[in-house]
């Protein structure tokens, strides 16, 4: 391997940047970071310092479509942080090199860069059947990223798949599909999101470059930097909550007014992500403001919180309709039968009881009318 | 002398493909395709209520997203009976269209290229000779001498860096790269243009289903609203919006993909004559103008084609229990009735049954069950779905606009209407078919702007969504045309939930393994006959199966 | 034992002390209250105008209600658990807990005589009976859960120091959505105990004459002076 390679800021000067322009794209990365100015020089040396950090992207259970919307990012474009920012030693969607060369390929960055590189895993690792619900170059997922983990500088876990099993760990999880901070003894930075935003991906990855630290996070090992507010918090929409004014069906009079969602389903009010901030593909739009309700898709096990058009979800193993007020109503009523029979029971096994003590309270009152009861 | 040879991971793919292929004297005899990873998805459907069923589908894919949504909501549309409304079917269309021309242009320069480009030789190539080129056969802006210089001198310090990242271990310098180096010097510079301009172009999806990759749909229409006096809806500045994202495509694929195309496959004619695999096409056809509930009316037609023979287009009715069925005689599944049994999807099953080496492992038991991947046949066929089959069919139903490129396309390459059954057949038929969508695309915003125009702003059909309003029990099938081929959703629904749902995926239909009749499907197929010039660097194993645009995350689910 | 029964002289007692009545009548309040916002947050009426947003803000303030009222539940609930150990006997914590083998026994004979209704009449306790007592005991913790699991949703969107604390809560349940969840399903406790809880106040008043239902007002009850000892 050769020496660790170029900065950004000599990357820049060659492709004929000024270094004015140079810190303006610093300037724009900062902002892009939701920085404060002050923290701009921080980026410049990062940029200005550092070779490119080796980054190896793993896929295991997934759609991919978290790279998929990697390559969407808008600020900095992929090309750029291909080419400049990061380099992306290994990454099944778009490396040239397959099968052993592929495998080499890894086997040298692991080596070659070990404690120094990234590594970026989507997809959850399948645990069941000792791990043959994936594998890759005859190995196991597990395997794989034990491997990779070890000498790994930092591990992000990309979406919902990586981060909390997603869609194939839904009831009743055939392959016992497993996030990767369950099976990894360290710190997993957790960007759920089926799939993340692509520039809240590109965000943290940067933040890790920029900052040479991994983001705050939260209980749930999430950056606080994105996923700190609810998508209801700073939904445009929030007003028409406040007042009551729901859609009731898609496409009604209060759809096309731009109504609140919530009596459609929307998880905007417990889901915690960037969607109505940063919005989605450069932001144009996210799903509420295309007249879908929110399903939660950064939500820790959402696929099993449906139905996603009902409020609540439905009571396990009480069918889709039963959420917890028809359980709950079923309850009330059979109690308030229960009780009026128990009522009615009383006054029939309980009659002279009850005689006796009218029997009772007459001899009682008898002697106070002309004396005082209590000596 | 025969040699065995393995290539897993399969990469510039999606999901996890491994190909074991067996080599006499330079040629493929035998083939194996497998794919590794499985999630259950369909397991994991069962119970749930039919109206969800979107949201989960679409996760099978995210890189041909939206299709598994609009194929789901069709097939409980079916089942319901419901019709959504004509704006509906344009929003869909729109959708499907930008999905298309943003899958192939990703699949062409992205997952494809490398295989035909060399990145290292356009390190030595005349910036202004290729410009020149470039200008020769498109007036793209970004050909200018300048602009291949900087490109030019970008690659060359990041490869002097020694961190050479995605293009790491690549076979460059292979003898099968053909192009000069300024020709490869124009293609790595669209690659790039294209890894910029991709992320437009889905802004289709985000602007109707508000987000991309896995945009929102809904059972009986579509959940966004168009309203052109509102500013809570699709209004004005929406559609102008996706005009303009349509414009830009339609410039794009004209000036940039469809130019490359052709340059590059004019250097590799050889590859006419390769891979042409299992020569039966099959085609479920998309894009309807007059409603889904009229197959005649898609621009892209519904038929199979056997033997090559084009003079004869079959009809097709997944409906109809004798015609599809799938077999698990060499995938690791086991059905009820017996391994060797073809169960029409709507009585399939879905039983994981691994008997596989035990990882790690070097080879698989080819004999015996060796993928996840289960082996669809339609009338005991074998078919090749995807952009050539969609094109052979129109072509063979008829269709004069795909006629009228195909035989331009032809014309131009100087090769018979046989080079189409190959590899550079089906590469060029995706390019072909990316054209004329992106035009149909442009005819689908004027239509859904003629309807609004005429006082038709429905989106949506409400009267069948309440669960309350179903029967008791209802099938139904949804299709559509992936960009990766024939996809269908069959669902069978009790009680208001779902009992079965099955999914049959392009994917499925290309790289499952063969029938327990040993009929291979069609990468293996396709594969038989493909020249391996060096086996330790087997670049013409990628570029036919390549070819096929692989997605196992679909084809297995 | 029949004829005992029907001539005896009775005490006036001091059970619950104002503070308790206090507490009591403000947390059904507050539970009447929490229960009925509660129940619109998660189904609100479709209302059939359809003004402009910031001429209303009725779904706003049904959740501000259901929040002030969330803190007056709580520091309420937390001033009944400070009297438990301060108050007199009958308010004490040990009231509410099983721990000698003669509490079974009672919890089983008042199950006996008024689940079953059967005649056999023994200890009568001046306070809640044994069983009464425990259902009080499981109450207070749902109480617990409904404030905690309330807090850590109100985290969500408030700087509020105690929705900090009970912020921990949330990833234990594994998101907001089931907390949300568990917190609306807790909803159908409270109904069945009120149901159940008034109807045995009454039924006890009813049946023993011993002005249970009252006691909760003034705080006294009439007890057999023979009985007293215990
Ligand atoms: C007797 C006690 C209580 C009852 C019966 C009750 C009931 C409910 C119900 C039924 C909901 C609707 C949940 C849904 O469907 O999503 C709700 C929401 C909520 N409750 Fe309570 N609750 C009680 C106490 C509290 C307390 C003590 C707090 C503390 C502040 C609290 C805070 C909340 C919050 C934050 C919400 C969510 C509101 C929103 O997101 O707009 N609750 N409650
Ligand atoms: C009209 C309605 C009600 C009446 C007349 C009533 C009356 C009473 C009476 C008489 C007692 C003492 C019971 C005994 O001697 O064992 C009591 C205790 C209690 N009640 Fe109620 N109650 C009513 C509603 C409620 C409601 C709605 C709740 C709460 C959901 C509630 C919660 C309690 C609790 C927790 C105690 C135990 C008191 C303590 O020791 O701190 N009550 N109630
Ligand atoms: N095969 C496949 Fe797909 C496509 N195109 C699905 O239907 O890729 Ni992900
Ligand atoms: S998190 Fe969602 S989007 Fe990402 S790979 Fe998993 S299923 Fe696909
Ligand atoms: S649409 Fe959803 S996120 Fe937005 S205000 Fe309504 S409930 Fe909250
Ligand atoms: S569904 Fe996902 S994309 Fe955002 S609005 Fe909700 S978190
Ligand atoms: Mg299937």
């Amino acid at each position: 391997m050769k020496d660790p390679g170029r900065t950004l800021w000599q990357a820049l000067q060659e492709k004929g940047y000024s270094r004015r322009e140079f810190l303006q794209f610093c300037a724009v990365t900062a902002a892009s970071l939701g920085l404060k100015a002050s923290a701009i020089g921080a980026v410049v040396e990062a940029f200005e310092k550092k070779p490119r950090p080796p980054v190896v992207w793993l896929h295991f259970q997934e759609c991919t479509c978290c790279s998929e919307s990697f390559i969407r990012a808008s600020h900095p474009i992929v090309a750029d942080a291909l080419l400049d920012v990061i380099s992306l030693d290994y990454m099944e969607t778009l490396m040239a090199a397959a099968g052993h060369q592929a495998e080499k390929s890894l086997a040298d960055t692991l080596k070659a860069y070990d404690g120094k590189y990234i590594l970026l895993v989507e997809g959850s690792v399948p645990t069941g059947g000792d791990g043959v619900y994936c594998t890759i170059g005859g190995r196991t997922a597990i395997a794989i990223l034990e491997e990779a983990a070890k000498g790994a500088a930092g591990v992000v876990a990309w979406g919902n798949c990586a981060s909390y099993g997603c869609i194939q760990a839904a009831h009743p999880n055939p392959t016992g599909a497993t996030p990767i901070d369950k099976l990894l003894r360290r710190t997993v930075v957790n960007v759920p999101g089926c799939p993340p935003i692509a520039d809240v991906m590109m965000a943290v990855v940067s933040h890790i470059l920029v900052f040479g630290r991994l983001p705050d996070l939260d209980g749930q090992g999430r950056p606080k930097e994105f996923y700190g507010r609810r998508v209801h918090d700073t939904c445009y929409r929030r007003p028409y909550y406040d007042a009551g004014m729901f859609v009731e069906a898609f496409d009604d009079e209060r759809a096309r007014k731009g109504c609140c969602l919530y009596r459609m389903g929307c998880r905007g009010p417990v889901t915690y992500n960037a969607c109505s901030v940063s919005r989605w593909n450069g932001g144009v739009s996210y799903p509420i403001q295309s007249g879908h309700g929110c399903i939660g898709c950064s939500e820790n096990g959402f696929w099993d919180k449906g139905p996603f058009y009902q409020h609540l979800s439905s009571f396990p193993g009480f069918g889709i309709e039963s959420t917890a007020d028809t359980v709950g109503l079923a309850l009330g009523a059979g109690v308030a039968v229960g009780v009026a029979a128990h009522a009615v029971a009383t006054n029939i096994r309980k009659r002279s009881l009850i005689a006796e003590n009218r029997q009772e309270s007459v001899v009682a009152r008898e002697p106070s009318d002309d004396k005082k009861v209590q000596p | 002398m025969s040699q065995r040879i393995v290539v897993d991971p399969i990469t510039r793919i999606e999901g996890h493909l491994r190909i074991e292929a067996v080599v006499d004297n330079g040629v493929i005899t035998d083939a194996y395709s497998a794919g590794t990873m499985v999630r259950g998805i369909e397991k994991i459907l069962k119970g749930r209520d039919p109206r969800d069923a979107w949201a989960f589908t679409s996760r099978v894919c995210g890189v041909c997203t939206t299709v598994h949504a609009l194929a789901s909501c069709r097939a409980v549309e079916d089942a319901l009976k419901i019709t959504v409304p004509r704006n509906a079917d344009l929003i869909r269309n729109l959708m499907f269209c930008s999905q298309y021309v943003q899958d192939h242009v990703v699949h062409f320069y992205h997952l494809h290229a490398l295989d035909w480009v060399d990145v290292v030789s356009m390190l030595s190539a005349d910036p202004a000779a290729a410009a020149q080129l470039a200008q020769s056969i498109s007036p793209w802006p970004k050909n200018s001498p300048g602009h291949f210089a900087a490109v030019q001198q970008r690659l060359k310090s990041f490869v002097e860096s020694g961190q050479l990242g995605i293009f790491a271990n690549g076979y460059w310098g292979h003898p099968q790269y053909k192009l000069p180096p300024e020709a490869n010097l124009m293609a790595v510079s669209h690659y790039l243009d294209a890894l910029e301009w991709q992320k437009e172009i889905v802004k289709v999806h985000t602007i109707f289903g508000g987000k991309n990759p896995h945009p929102n749909y809904v059972v009986g229409g579509m959940p966004c609203s168009l309203d052109i006096e509102e500013l809570g809806a699709i209004n004005t500045e929406r559609l102008n919006h996706v005009a303009a994202l349509v414009k830009d495509a339609i410039a794009f694929v004209e000036q940039v993909y469809v130019p490359d195309l052709l340059a590059i496959a004019g250097f590799y004619k050889d590859w006419a004559a390769i891979g042409g695999g299992v020569e039966n096409y099959l085609a479920y056809g998309d894009l309807p103008t007059r409603g889904y509930g009229d197959p005649t009316s898609f621009r892209l037609p519904r038929g199979a084609i056997l033997g090559r023979n084009l003079a004869e287009v079959h009809p097709v009715n997944p409906r109809d229990l004798a015609e599809i069925k799938e077999y698990v005689g060499h995938s690791w599944y086991r059905y009820g009735a017996g391994d060797g049994a073809g169960l029409h999807p709507f009585q399939g099953e879905t039983e994981l049954n691994y008997t596989g080496p035990r990882p790690p492992f070097d080879a698989l038991d080819v004999q015996g069950k060796y993928s996840w991947v289960k082996t669809p046949r339609w009338k005991e066929h074998p078919m090749e779905v995807g952009p050539l089959a969609r094109m052979l069919v129109a072509f063979a139903s008829g269709s004069t606009d795909v006629k009228e490129i195909v035989t331009a396309v032809l014309a131009k390459l100087d090769v018979p209407v046989a080079a189409l059954f190959s590899t550079l057949g089906r590469t060029a038929a995706r390019g072909i078919e990316t054209q004329l969508v992106a035009h149909w695309m442009k005819g689908f915003l004027d239509d859904l702007i003629a309807n609004v125009k005429a006082g038709d702003t429905r989106t949506f059909a409400p009267d069948l969504w309440e669960p309350e309003t179903w029967p008791a029990t209802a099938e139904g099938v949804g299709m559509t045309e992936a960009p990766r081929g024939a996809l269908a959703h069959w669902i069978r629904i009790q009680d208001r939930l779902i009992d079965n749902f099955q999914l049959v995926v392009p994917t499925t239909w290309n790289a499952s393994p063969r029938d327990p009749r040993g009929q291979r499907s069609a990468y293996e197929a396709a594969l038989v006959g493909t020249p391996v010039a060096n086996v330790d660097q087997p670049l013409e194993i990628l570029r036919t199966v390549h070819s096929f645009d692989p997605c196992l995350a679909c084809a297995v689910h | 034992m029949r004829q005992d029964l029907s001539f005896h002289n009775y005490k006036r007692v001091y059970v619950w002390e104002l503070p308790v009545r206090f507490y009591h009548w403000l947390n059904v309040l507050c539970v009447l209250v929490l229960g009925i916002t509660g129940w619109l947050i998660g189904r609100p009426p479709g209302l059939t105008s359809l003004p402009e947003a910031y001429q209303q803000q009725w779904f706003g303030t049904i959740r501000f209600v259901h929040f002030v009222t969330g803190y007056v539940f709580l520091f309420n609930f937390l001033f009944r658990l400070y009297w438990g150990f301060v108050g007199n006997r009958y308010a004490r914590w040990n009231q509410f807990i099983p721990s000698t083998r003669r509490r079974v026994n009672e919890m089983v004979e008042v199950i006996k005589v008024d689940v079953l209704q059967t005649r056999i009449r023994g200890i009568i306790r001046i306070g809640h009976n044994m069983l009464a007592g425990v259902i009080y005991f499981v109450t207070f913790w749902v109480f617990l859960f409904q404030a905690v699991t309330g807090f850590a949703l109100y985290s969500g969107m408030s700087d509020s120091w105690i929705g900090r604390m009970c912020a921990w809560v949330v990833p234990v349940f594994g998101g907001d959505a089931v907390v949300r969840q568990w917190h609306h399903a807790m909803l159908w406790f409270y109904v069945v105990f009120t149901l159940v809880h008034v109807y045995l106040v009454a039924y006890h008043d009813y049946v023993e004459g011993r002005g249970t239902a009252s006691s909760m007002v003034g705080g006294w009850k009439f007890e057999r002076e023979d009985l007293l000892g215990h």
